[in-house]
């Protein structure tokens, strides 16, 4: 009852000012995301907490992806706390929300740089993205940078650190495989922005330099829905393999598309480099039946048989969060895990939290343990060699076929 | 021929699936001369009782004949609660529709997850005749649109209620002194359109996942499909929405596709520029 009158005498008490500067506060709020927090270590040190800022698009169309990269970072850093910090310092985690949306990213990741002076930014998931932060981050904000997605590759800039696929780890081994198990004649069907582009002239020559030929490139709006020109080329063509880029929400429709035109059932065969656990879920077990992708992790992998390590990893974080998105490759959140773990080791090489010095020592780390096994820094080029793996669709789930050690990402 | 074949179906699918998304849209512009840009959220909760109704283990046929019901009391509930505010303010009720869209969308996307989810659709697979292959649930779209657009057109030219919406329109002084009760007519015209966005987005989501976006393509797609047949007919969206969605899926068979989408654009524009009331304007007067 006393709290009922409390919220009475609140109310009353509610002028033109206050109501004024909570609109204030709430438009605030709005325009620049909500998701923006601090999570302390449970510890203190003197020197005082070294600062790890995550920018990851916790809103909007991708906002999935972004949380699984929230929530690794999460289990990264408070296992890192639990075991002694780094330099006996504690971890402080700052998260901004990139909200899918680049001109509010620039703002949240210029308060990340700017205001709380961390000392890492770590995130980015689309291209556009990385490209509309770097900036900020590595230029004006003299401060390093991990970008954690697979992406299309010729990212050079000094002090950003790339620890997803490239399109030579993806397509390498992928495509000699596409072409002995569905055929030479390729068609590239693909979102229209830069990761497809870039990624396409590679993969283009791969699959010319193996025998194949690329008969059908076409590029569609990033929010195209319906296929059906596309599916008629493709089956008019008689196209072997279709090496897919089309992005959600078009990716659904598309495969769905295919499958009713008889593609499969012909022998067709589909490719999708980022199709991971998280996407999967836009078709049906039929639709994406056989379909065959390159990444550095797939769930399946996560067994105490075949990676006792991903199996412990995977576990804590199914355990931690629960019915939320999943711990998966495509979503960028193996190279988050890869690029804290790094930026760890590089930390504890050089002795200091100095951009310069750690950006040395990050140039040749390693770890010896990661989701789908190890994976280094290639010396020069600021990009990661990793495991990679070829897993095709059965009954609604990835068969792990092969295992590639250690490949070279090529890049810069 | 197959592939002649082949291609008439498929634009044939897409043109039911854009008039049948325009309806309602139509039916509220043209009767009430309220824009409702919250219409692609209509079509998303449609979508997404179908979407809830899979989850909770029933039929997902069920989910989409109790999605326009679903939508059509939130139309209500809106109209009586917000709506009924803006009549007076046309420019107020785009924006007043717009932030309820927004709310919608993100409490959706919320609810989600913000993933993409699939819904099986309740006739899987395809039938092939010769070597022209059919999507069954393709073919159970044209004939649904067939069937609400014909049954829409009886209803609002042919009964007695349509009469008296269409005097409410036309009148409102005069439809009122007659003891027509326009304020229930018009919370029961924008009910029934949103009920039209329920059953339209119940039938398409199976085609293409559910997302919390998923209405906003369509939506401008919509409004260029009633720009393009004119506003005060009933056949004129629905003329409108055939037209925009036969060049959605038929251009790309002729040009690039990013081409053929700003082409869609251009070529209404044109129209509406040489025709500004509407394709079917003549008509009406």
């Amino acid at each position: 009852m006393s709290v009922y009158k409390n919220k009475i005498r609140n109310n009353v008490g509610l002028t033109r000012r206050r109501l004024l500067q909570n609109s204030v506060w709430m438009s605030a709020a709005v325009a620049t995301g909500v998701g923006s927090w601090v999570l302390p270590a449970k510890w203190a040190s003197a020197a005082g907490p070294i600062k790890v800022g995550i920018a990851t698009d916790l809103t909007g169309p991708i906002g999935f992806a972004g949380n699984a990269n929230a929530n690794i970072a999460k289990l990264v850093v408070d296992d890192i706390n639990a075991n002694g910090g780094v330099l006996g310092r504690p971890l402080e985690i700052h998260i901004e929300d990139t909200a899918s949306n680049e001109s509010v990213a620039v703002g949240n990741v210029r308060k990340l740089v700017q205001r709380e002076r961390v000392d890492v930014v770590l995130g980015g998931i689309t291209s556009s993205m990385r490209n509309a932060i770097k900036d900020v981050i590595v230029g004006r904000g003299r401060t390093l940078y991990i970008y954690p997605q697979l992406y299309e590759g010729r990212e050079c800039t000094p002090y950003i650190f790339c620890t997803g696929p490239t399109p030579a780890q993806q397509c390498d081994e992928l495509i000699p495989w596409l072409i002995q198990n569905g055929g030479k004649r390729f068609a590239l069907p693909s979102a229209n922005y830069v990761w497809p582009h870039v990624l396409n002239e590679y993969a283009r020559k791969v699959v010319e330099a193996n025998g194949g030929e690329v008969v059908l490139e076409e590029y569609y709006p990033l929010d195209q829905v319906e296929y059906s020109a596309t599916v008629n080329k493709i089956m008019n063509e008689k196209i072997d393999v279709v090496f897919n880029t089309v992005i959600p929400p078009g990716v659904g429709p598309f495969i769905k598309q295919l499958y009713e035109a008889g593609f499969q059932q012909r022998g067709g065969r589909l490719s999708c480099v980022y199709y991971d656990e998280n996407t999967v879920n836009l078709n049906a077990a039929h639709e994406w039946e056989g379909l065959a992708s390159c990444l550095d992790y797939f769930r399946v992998l996560a067994r105490e048989d075949k990676d006792p390590f991903s199996a412990k990893l995977a576990a804590a974080y199914d355990e931690r969060f629960a019915g939320d998105v999943l711990f998966t490759a495509g979503s960028a959140a193996t190279g988050m895990y890869r690029g804290l773990k790094l930026w760890e080791a590089a930390v504890n090489e050089a002795g200091n939290v100095d951009r310069d010095d750690v950006a040395g020592a990050l140039d040749h780390a390693k770890i010896t343990q990661g989701p789908g096994g190890p994976a280094e820094m290639v010396p020069g080029k600021r990009h990661c060699r990793m495991n990679m793996y070829i897993a095709v669709a059965k009954g609604g789930v990835y068969e792990v076929l092969s295992e590639s050690n250690m490949v070279d990402p090529k890049e810069c | 021929m197959e592939t002649f074949l082949t291609i008439g179906f498929d634009i044939l699918s897409f043109g039911s699936i854009i008039v049948l998304i325009v309806l309602g849209l139509g039916v509220i512009a043209s009767m009430m001369k309220i824009f409702n840009f919250a219409h692609g959220e209509f079509l998303l909760l449609g979508g997404y009782t179908a979407y809830l109704f899979h989850i909770w283990n029933m039929p997902v046929w069920l989910g989409i004949v109790a999605a326009p019901f679903v939508v059509a009391l939130v139309g209500l509930v809106l109209e009586r609660t917000i709506i009924h505010r803006f009549y007076a303010a046309p420019i107020v009720a785009m924006l007043g529709t717009y932030a309820i869209g927004v709310i919608i969308r993100e409490s959706v996307r919320g609810l989600i997850g913000g993933l993409y989810h699939q819904v099986p659709e309740p006739l899987v697979g395809f039938l092939l005749i010769g070597d022209v292959s059919i999507s069954k649930w393709r073919a159970v779209v044209i004939l649904v649109t067939i069937v609400v657009v014909a049954g829409t057109y009886y209803l609002l030219q042919k009964t007695s209620f349509g009469l008296r919406v269409r005097a409410a329109l036309e009148n409102p002084e005069l439809a009122r002194a007659s003891g027509i009760s326009t304020s229930q007519i018009y919370a029961v015209t924008f009910s029934f359109g949103a009920g039209l966005a329920g059953l339209a987005g119940a039938m398409m989501v199976p085609l293409f996942t559910l997302y919390a976006d998923m209405g906003v393509r369509f939506l401008i797609q919509g409004f260029l499909a009633v720009m393009l047949g004119g506003i005060g007919s009933f056949e004129g969206p629905v003329l409108g929405g055939a037209i925009i969605g036969v060049l959605t899926a038929g251009l790309p068979h002729l040009f690039n596709p990013v081409l053929a989408d700003v082409l869609v654009f251009v070529i209404a524009i044109i129209i509406v520029k040489m025709r500004p009331a509407g394709l079917l304007s003549m008509k009406r007067n």
